[in-house]
């Protein structure tokens, strides 16, 4: 017992000791620079927008000036201001809860930043360096996460990092860079008339945004952001008025596209929502999930219609035929079902009557589905196996298998003629083939590299 | 695209950097800042979204799910730092396993690097860790307090050599006497051993550490040697300063022995006998040991042994099979069957039930995997449960062979037979493959280890072999480097208390044994007697080490492992029942035992049940473990010794011990030294029996006096122990 007394004793002192010389130091208490990694080093883990500990979240200055179930977390210069009070150990729980209390140096910094009013200095712009004036300087490629060709097949626009890149189509040359704010953009789909494209996308952990631009101006008209977390499998009613994306809070969202209000929250998956489409009238959409549901929604009134199909892995990808309310879907288990959205007649429990057909097994999670318009349709599948399968969606046949990708493909694009597919995915490549052979046209990556020095 | 992209302020610190490979480098973080650890992402289920495998025994799928999940969604390889995986662990954003990397920290930079540089994987032939190898390989400390480095090397299959100690994972097995900390530092607590066990990227290594008494005034006095267990035990124990306790009496040696070989005390009339025996005692001894061999309670009390190892039990067998399968196992215990054979009769069985005892084997678990799981456990004292979901974190198995030794299992086929409760075991010719949950593909059979000692790599089996037979040679196998250790190490325990390796059906690197020579002497010695489990048995009954006393002395008292004195034992559920039968003259009758049944006797855990014998720690036989029998003696069992019926009305019977010897006339003296004996099988002290017969003779009725005594004496810790 004295031994371990002993040893507290003299730990104390050695942390005292330690940070003496950061004391000396005296300047001006900032939230962001002294107070925000504390912050975010002992307190973030149970108090952030998914968790919301004691309903207190302070991943934010506003969320955290906001406070908890308990009150504001801070007044300005008030020593008695909860954080404090909780810290310092005169409210229990200590907090940071399951971890050793803060050192003195911290708990001293809170209070001198409250003390001196709690003002929030987090600088505009943080660190962003990125704008449309200086896009983005790639050393390696990125990997890209969404292809779509414009309905005139004029040019193909590519998700990079930080912006969408337009290429002419046959892959011959950049035509813009369209610079935003989201790290990651997970779709891409363009308006029936063109005019506008629509990215979907975020960065992770941090927040979510459908972005929305002119194509002819190569402005951005409306960005959203929603969540905390990138937003998934962005879609676009034909009349180009309603758009949907999938959301990590298990949510599908419906928007308006030239206000981005909010028109429907659905809450009906248990799980990440990754991918939505809508149907050929735009009045009903399908969603896919991790929750291995494809779930059937009326758009007006966000209200449950039925699952499409209850499945055995998660579900990541889905494509509609065009012009019929006939979907594929494909996820874990590898294998494309394709669904009808109708029922051909009255439901039993767990009946099967609405599959059309299973495509054969993969060779590795299916990420990406498309389906081709033009004289002969086709379904292309692809996913962690570095090769995309094409198959006639009449027969189920195989009609050609796209090679010479070395990883995973997480992206399809069939450009509307139905004669071209667009592929990319890890390596950062982007490839386009004949859509009935196969045979590659063009390999190229869609970004400018830096040239090294050496 | 411009030519004149050329920037420099990139932020980038890679380009100068060592070329970082996943398997080489990151994978070896996540194990030790914890990401792969049981409560976060290595979860079945992994933690929000996010899963890796346990302990990171599948890099492989590690790396896709790092690299590939969600289309790439965790890293950035066009902005290193923003990647998810390093602001996560980082608590740059919101994350639930809270701060595990500092961002100033060389893991950060590691990590960094490895996406700046794109992501390699490595190559499996090159980046794989060959062997790990620790410096010092064994460390001896002269006193408590010493402090010692560890220093952890892995060696690459490409040659390469590096310096891990600060990824591997140290822990010890005994952290109050020895313990390590996270720089690798181990540190003597208190005299005695421990092991640190060390685990790096699937591979595990143990440094034994040894901290020596440093009292000054040791002097070895050295005690008879009966055989090499003495020798052995004593090299030991000499270097440890440790003075074993001496031969116990032989009183104490005839209550002990009876008890461990026949599971029943010796009667008052042998107790008696053979202290008075002028034989000189060592002689003297062997001797008994040997009749006690020759006894039927011997077979009782093995069968009863073997009965719970393979659930004998109506319950799965019903009552015509459970018998035979007794009969089977009980004659196998009385001809001392060749454990190899032993085993062999029951893996190969084939035909009716009740033609072919032995066959019931199959019928307790009938499923292949449970079947595989029961006969590693069993025969080899290796536990493959964990395997059927992943590697095995603690040991080299893998998820692959648990399935490939239960393809050994699964051609065998059960039907009813032409009498009721009989089956038919039988070979099936087609839809016996066993498939890998994960890919589903036909998993063939293939041994986990050769059957040499030379080489412990595993071996596949040719097509088309009888597989059973295949597993049967393989497993009798002297080569074999489990089988008859693990035989040599449960019957050791069962005299000593405690296996060299305990849990004793647990047999892993990661739980080295106390005393290795003594093992590798004991397996020897079983091997070189053709596996003859009474020989084994009485070289193990014959040396000093068994027969020492209990009581310590100053050197030897902390001692838990080292086996310099013998530990009391609580009497097995139906040994306490027998020895309760000889006390007090009673033996309780169950309709479904024959009349003159001891318990050790009885045919399954259904005799008698709920009652006494459930309640003193009899297995239901619901498993192979050694664990399912309870020896503990905690506040239920200590309430019924005190209030319970069944001790009370045994010793009130009116056909009871003392009601026959009232009957008799005995006289006081007399009686006494008869209750001494049955109970404590030796006399009374002069101190005993002067209060003793203070007490009979302190008033009325002396039959209620001395059925006092009688139950001072069955609650007394020299009855309830064997000692």
């Amino acid at each position: 017992m004295h031994r371990l007394l002993g040893t507290a004793i003299l730990s104390t002192i050695a942390i005292a000791t330690q940070f003496v010389p950061l004391l000396a130091a005296v300047e001006t208490p900032s939230y962001y620079r002294d107070v925000r990694p504390i912050l975010q080093r002992n307190c973030q883990g149970c108090h952030q927008p998914s968790l919301k500990s004691s309903g207190l979240d302070v991943t934010t200055f506003a969320d955290f000036a906001k406070g908890g179930r308990r009150g504001p977390a801070f007044m300005a210069s008030d020593a008695a201001s909860l954080v404090l009070k909780y810290v310092k150990g005169e409210l229990q729980p200590v907090m940071p809860m399951g971890a050793p209390p803060l050192p003195k140096d911290q708990i001293d910094s809170i209070a001198a930043w409250i003390a001196a009013g709690a003002k929030d200095d987090t600088p505009a712009e943080a660190v962003d360096t990125i704008s449309a004036a200086h896009p983005p300087i790639y050393s390696q490629p990125p990997v890209i996460g969404a292809l779509a060709f414009s309905p005139d097949g004029q040019t193909l626009a590519v998700a990079g990092y930080r912006e969408i890149l337009i290429h002419k189509a046959d892959g011959s040359g950049l035509v813009k860079r369209l610079v935003g704010q989201s790290e990651r953009l997970n779709s891409l789909a363009f308006s029936a008339d063109g005019k506008q494209l629509i990215a979907a996308g975020g960065s992770p952990a941090r927040f979510g945004e459908i972005q929305v631009w002119d194509t002819a101006a190569g402005t951005l008209k409306k960005s959203t952001t929603l969540t905390n977390d990138t937003v998934f499998g962005g879609s676009i009613t034909p009349d180009g008025k309603t758009i949907a994306v999938g959301a990590t809070d298990n949510s599908v969202r419906i928007l308006e596209t030239a206000t981005g209000k909010e028109l429907q929250k659905i809450g009906n998956h248990e799980n990440w929502v990754l991918c939505t489409v809508f149907g050929v009238d735009g009045k009903r959409l399908v969603s896919v999930s991790k929750d291995r549901a494809a779930k059937l929604s009326d758009v007006a009134s966000g209200g449950f219609l039925e699952n499409v199909n209850l499945l055995r892995g998660e579900l990541s990808a889905i494509a509609r035929k065009p012009g019929k309310d006939l979907v594929v879907v494909g996820g874990e288990e590898r294998v494309p079902y394709i669904y009808m959205m109708d029922r051909p007649k009255v439901m039993k429990i767990a009946d099967d009557t609405t599959l059309v057909r299973k495509l054969p097994r993969q060779d590795g999670n299916i990420a990406a589905l498309a389906w081709s318009g033009g004289a002969k349709e086709k379904i292309a599948v692809a996913g962690l196996a570095p090769q995309v399968n094409i198959y006639d969606p009449e027969t189920g046949t195989m009609v050609a298998a796209c090679t010479g990708h070395t990883a995973g493909i997480y992206a399809l694009a069939f450009n509307p003629a139905g004669d071209r597919l667009a592929t990319a995915g890890f390596d950062g490549h982007v490839r386009i083939y004949s859509a009935d052979t196969c045979q590659l046209q063009k390999d190229f990556i869609p970004v400018p590299l830096l040239v090294s020095r050496q | 695209m411009k030519s004149a992209l050329i920037f420099l302020a990139l932020g980038l610190t890679a380009q100068a950097a060592e070329p970082v490979t996943f398997l080489r480098d990151v994978a070896p973080i996540l194990n030790k800042v914890g990401c792969t650890s049981g409560p976060c992402h290595g979860a079945a289920k992994g933690k929000n979204g996010f899963k890796l495998s346990l302990r990171g025994y599948d890099p492989e799928f590690d790396y896709q799910a790092l690299l590939y999940d969600l289309s790439g969604r965790r890293f950035n390889r066009s902005d290193p730092a923003r990647s998810l995986m390093l602001a996560k662990p980082t608590q740059q954003v919101a994350h639930g396993g809270g701060l595990r990397i500092e961002p100033s920290s060389k893991y950060y930079q590691t990590i960094f690097n490895w996406i700046a540089q794109g992501v390699p994987y490595g190559d499996p032939a090159k980046d794989k860790i060959a062997s790990i190898a620790m410096e010092p390989a064994t460390i001896e400390m002269d006193k408590p307090g010493t402090e010692t480095q560890i220093k952890v090397v892995a060696h690459y299959l490409d040659g390469a050599v590096r310096d891990v100690t600060k990824e591997a994972v140290i822990a010890s097995n005994i952290p109050d006497t020895a313990d390590v900390n996270t720089d690798a530092v181990v540190k003597g607590i208190r005299t005695g051993e421990a092991t640190m066990l060390v685990r790096y990227e699937g591979k595990f290594g143990t440094v034994p550490v040894t901290v020596l008494n440093p009292q000054p005034g040791f002097a070895w006095k050295p005690l008879p040697q009966n055989n090499y267990i003495d020798q052995l035990i004593d090299a030991k124990l000499k270097r440890l300063k440790i003075q074993p306790s001496p031969a116990i009496d032989d009183a104490g040696f005839l209550r002990r022995v009876s008890e461990d070989l026949t599971g029943q005390l010796p009667t008052p009339a042998e107790a008696k006998a053979f202290v008075a025996d002028p034989t000189p005692s060592k002689l003297k001894r062997a001797k008994m040991i040997d009749t006690l061999l020759a006894r039927k309670s011997y077979v009782d009390h093995f069968a009863l042994k073997w009965g719970d190892l393979l659930q004998n039990n109506r319950k799965f067998l019903g009552d015509k099979a459970a018998w035979e399968f007794r009969e089977w196992i009980r004659d196998s215990v009385a001809t001392n069957k060749h454990y190899d054979r032993f085993v062999r009769e029951m893996l190969e069985s084939r035909g009716s039930t009740n033609d072919n005892p032995a066959a019931n084997y199959f019928r307790v678990t009938r499923d292949p995997k449970p079947t595989m799981e029961k006969t590693t456990q069993l025969f080899l004292g290796v536990r493959m449960v964990c395997t059927q979901c992943h590697d095995h974190p603690f040991e080299r198995w893998t998820q692959n062979q648990y399935y490939e030794m239960t393809s050994f299992f699964s051609g065998v086929g059960l039907r009813p037979g032409f009498e009721s409760g009989e089956e038919i075991l039988f070979d099936k010719r087609d839809d016996f493959d066993v498939r890998h949950p994960k890919d589903d593909r036909v998993m063939k059979p293939k041994f986990l280890v050769a059957a040499t000692t030379a080489s412990l790599a595993p071996v596949a089996l040719p097509d088309g072999s009888d597989r059973r037979k295949a597993f049967a040679d393989w497993i009798t196998s002297k080569e074999n480097p489990f089988f008859a250790k693990s035989m040599a190490n449960r019957m050791w325990s069962y005299f000593m208390g405690k296996g060299i390796i305990d849990p004793v059906d647990d047999i892993r690197a990661s739980n080295p044994p106390s005393n290795e020579a003594l093992l590798d002497a004991l397996t020897k010695d079983f091997k070189d007697h053709d596996y003859d489990l009474k020989s084994l048995i009485r070289t193990i009954v014959n040396s000093r080490a068994y027969q020492a006393e209990i009581t310590t002395n100053e050197w030897n008292e902390t001692d838990t492992v080292n086996f310099s004195h013998q530990t009391p034992r609580r009497l097995n559920a139906e040994q306490l029942m027998d020895a309760l039968t000889q006390a007090t003259g009673v033996r309780p009758d169950f309709p479904e035992a024959p009349a003159e049944s001891t318990a050790e006797a009885y045919v399954d855990p259904h005799v008698g049940r709920d009652g006494f014998l459930d309640l003193f720690g009899r297995p239901a036989r619901d498993s192979a473990c050694e664990c399912e029998r309870k020896t503990d003696l905690a506040l239920p069992q200590a309430l019924n010794l005190v209030n319970g019926k069944t001790i009370s009305d045994a010793i009130a019977d009116p056909t009871g011990r003392i009601a026959k010897a009232s009957i008799a006339g005995v006289s006081d003296r007399a009686l006494l030294e008869e209750l001494y004996l049955s109970t404590l099988s030796r006399q009374p002290t002069a101190v005993e029996l002067d209060k003793g017969m203070t007490y009979l003779r302190g008033g009325e009725s002396r039959a209620t006096r001395a059925q006092d005594l009688l139950w001072a004496l069955v609650n007394s810790k020299a009855f309830l122990y064997n000692r």
